[in-house]
């Protein structure tokens, strides 16, 4: 592949789809306020809102993940510090365990540092092992014993969905090198995400169009098995067509793409289920026309630990 | 104005005062409450207010004073006075950053302590076209819920018919920082600026319940917002 440009040294796959996002948004954008002068709806002014915050996320992550890896890990550790902080309240902790919350969120910048430094070991033990035991421990000192399971119960789940599946977008920069593959760590980062902002996008798509049979009726009345079964097809068909970001062969990248499509609708059924639970439409109002960090970010949460194994395994295994 | 109540905060402020508070609300604490703490700030639609103006809120927890700070326009900041109780900030260093880094305006809550009317210390102030922050509950009460609004704004605005008052509602910062902590741990947000309420001829009473029910209604609208049906 030929660069496009040159600049902050960024490769030429990378460029390319940089070039393609940026044609698909500029090609939904057009479409919908197309469709809002011809018709005005409610559906067309809410694609509208969310296609100009697709357009603000968009520039934020190309920006973060071209010019710097230190840039790309400080963004992606505040995203993992926002979805903590935008779930604690509506979890309905204690807020006498105010010391406890303060511990999970220091969490955030130790987990990112051992991605940034390499120490791959510690970073997939740090949480789901030492932290598993110390923050049960720490709500213990507090000598007040009422409610304790449910607090023991949630932390390390929060830190387990939102810190570590998250932290794992940051790992795909300690990847051993693997001869002839180009696209580099950006490159992977860049395939995982659109492939999941697509999958969301896609089956929200399908749904809207031909979905007629829900899948989880009292989990999430809006997906459809129409909408999950197109979303997976054409998420996995492009998941193939981008492999150039990747070091996979056809097969593989299929099936990476079928994983990552179906961990994005776990995740995203998991946090349906949540906040059903604690009564709330969506996570939080940090996204206009999307909600909040959570509502936005639960199906990357899902599929960042799959993804970068399968990749880890496919390119170790070759 | 030369006829006011020569109280303290009525003195003019120097460049330098107005630069530290505009360095301090719009640029320190703006990024605090927008990148640490994560509070959202929703703006009802309206035009600029030019002039003497009184933000009212409800209020839970010291952030709220801060916070009503960053909403403030740069070029009035440093003519903007929260109001707080002179028994709870009345001496040392937590009276020394009240007046200094909060620019706030001391009063005593009750009359007979001073022998002083706040009211009238206020009326002055608004008359030298300062504006005011208010939290008409008059004390944080219980975490998340609100109390009843004391007469303060009722006579204030019926005494300064024109003056708009802007009702302003604070969701969640009681989480961030509760009474009786010193410890901020961020827990998220909102901050709903409504529509100014402008009086002309109304009452005491009838003001103190309007201004109310727009807090109110805002912490409703808000709640009902996300609500599952």
């Amino acid at each position: 592949m030929t660069k496009l440009i040159d600049v902050w040294g960024m490769n030429a796959e990378v460029q390319w789809v940089i070039f393609i996002i940026l044609g698909i948004l500029v090609f939904s954008s057009t479409a919908w306020y197309i469709l809002g002068k011809v018709r005005p709806s409610k559906l067309a002014t809410e694609l509208q809102v969310r296609t100009k915050s697709w357009w603000i996320m968009c520039a934020c992550f190309i920006l973060s993940t071209v010019v710097h890896p230190v840039i790309t890990h400080l963004g992606l550790a505040f995203l993992s510090y926002a979805l903590l902080r935008e779930m604690y309240p509506l979890l309905k902790l204690d807020l006498r365990e105010r010391n406890v919350v303060l511990l999970c969120y220091a969490v955030v910048p130790v987990q990112y540092a051992l991605a940034y430094y390499g120490k791959t070991e510690i970073f997939l033990a740090f949480i789901p092992v030492f932290m598993f035991v110390i923050i049960p421990f720490v709500l213990v000192t507090r000598g007040e014993t009422q409610g304790i399971v449910r607090s023991i119960s949630l932390l390390p789940y929060s830190l387990v969905a939102w810190v570590y599946g998250m932290s794992h977008l940051a790992l795909l920069f300690q990847m051993p090198e693997i001869p002839g593959f180009t696209a580099g760590p950006e490159g992977l980062l860049l395939y995982l995400i659109f492939l999941v902002g697509m999958n969301d996008v896609l089956q929200f798509a399908w749904g809207k169009t031909i979905g007629k049979h829900p899948v989880l009726p009292r989990v999430s009345p809006n997906k459809t098995w129409e909408g999950l079964i197109g979303g997976v097809l054409s998420t996995t068909l492009l998941a193939i067509g981008l492999r150039f970001l990747t070091p996979l062969g056809i097969w593989e990248a299929a099936f990476t793409g079928f994983c990552v499509a179906v961990a994005g609708f776990m995740g995203d059924a998991i946090a349906s289920g949540i906040k059903r639970d604690v009564g709330v439409k969506n996570s939080g109002n940090a996204i206009p026309g999307h909600g909040g960090y959570l509502d936005r970010l639960d199906g990357f949460s899902a599929a960042a630990a799959p993804f970068f194994h399968l990749i880890y395994f496919f390119s170790s295994a070759s | 104005m030369s006829n006011v109540n020569p109280s303290s905060a009525l003195k003019p402020n120097s460049f330098v005062k107005r630069i530290m508070l505009v360095l301090l609300y719009k640029v320190f604490w703006r990024m605090i409450f927008g990148l640490v703490i994560g509070m959202k700030y929703i703006w009802a639609d309206h035009v600029a207010l030019k002039g003497p103006v009184i933000y009212i809120a409800n209020h839970n927890s010291h952030l709220d004073a801060m916070a009503l700070m960053t909403v403030v326009p740069s070029s009035r900041i440093h003519l903007t006075h929260s109001v707080a109780a002179q028994d709870f900030f009345g001496s040392g260093f937590k009276r020394w950053g009240m007046l200094h880094l909060v620019n706030a305006v001391l009063i005593s809550r009750s009359r007979k302590a001073s022998g002083e009317d706040p009211i009238e210390q206020l009326d002055a102030m608004l008359l030298a076209g300062r504006s005011l922050i208010l939290f008409p509950e008059g004390t944080r009460g219980v975490p998340g819920s609100m109390g009843d609004f004391k007469r303060g704004v009722g006579h204030l605005a019926s005494r300064h018919p024109g003056i708009p008052v802007v009702p302003i509602y604070l969701d969640g910062l009681y989480r961030n920082l509760p009474k009786g902590r010193n410890m901020i741990v961020p827990f998220g947000g909102t901050l709903l600026v409504g529509k100014p309420l402008v009086f002309s001829h109304e009452g005491v009473d009838e003001i103190t319940n309007a201004t109310q029910a727009a807090v109110e209604s805002m912490a409703l609208e808000l709640k009902n917002a996300n609500r599952l049906t």
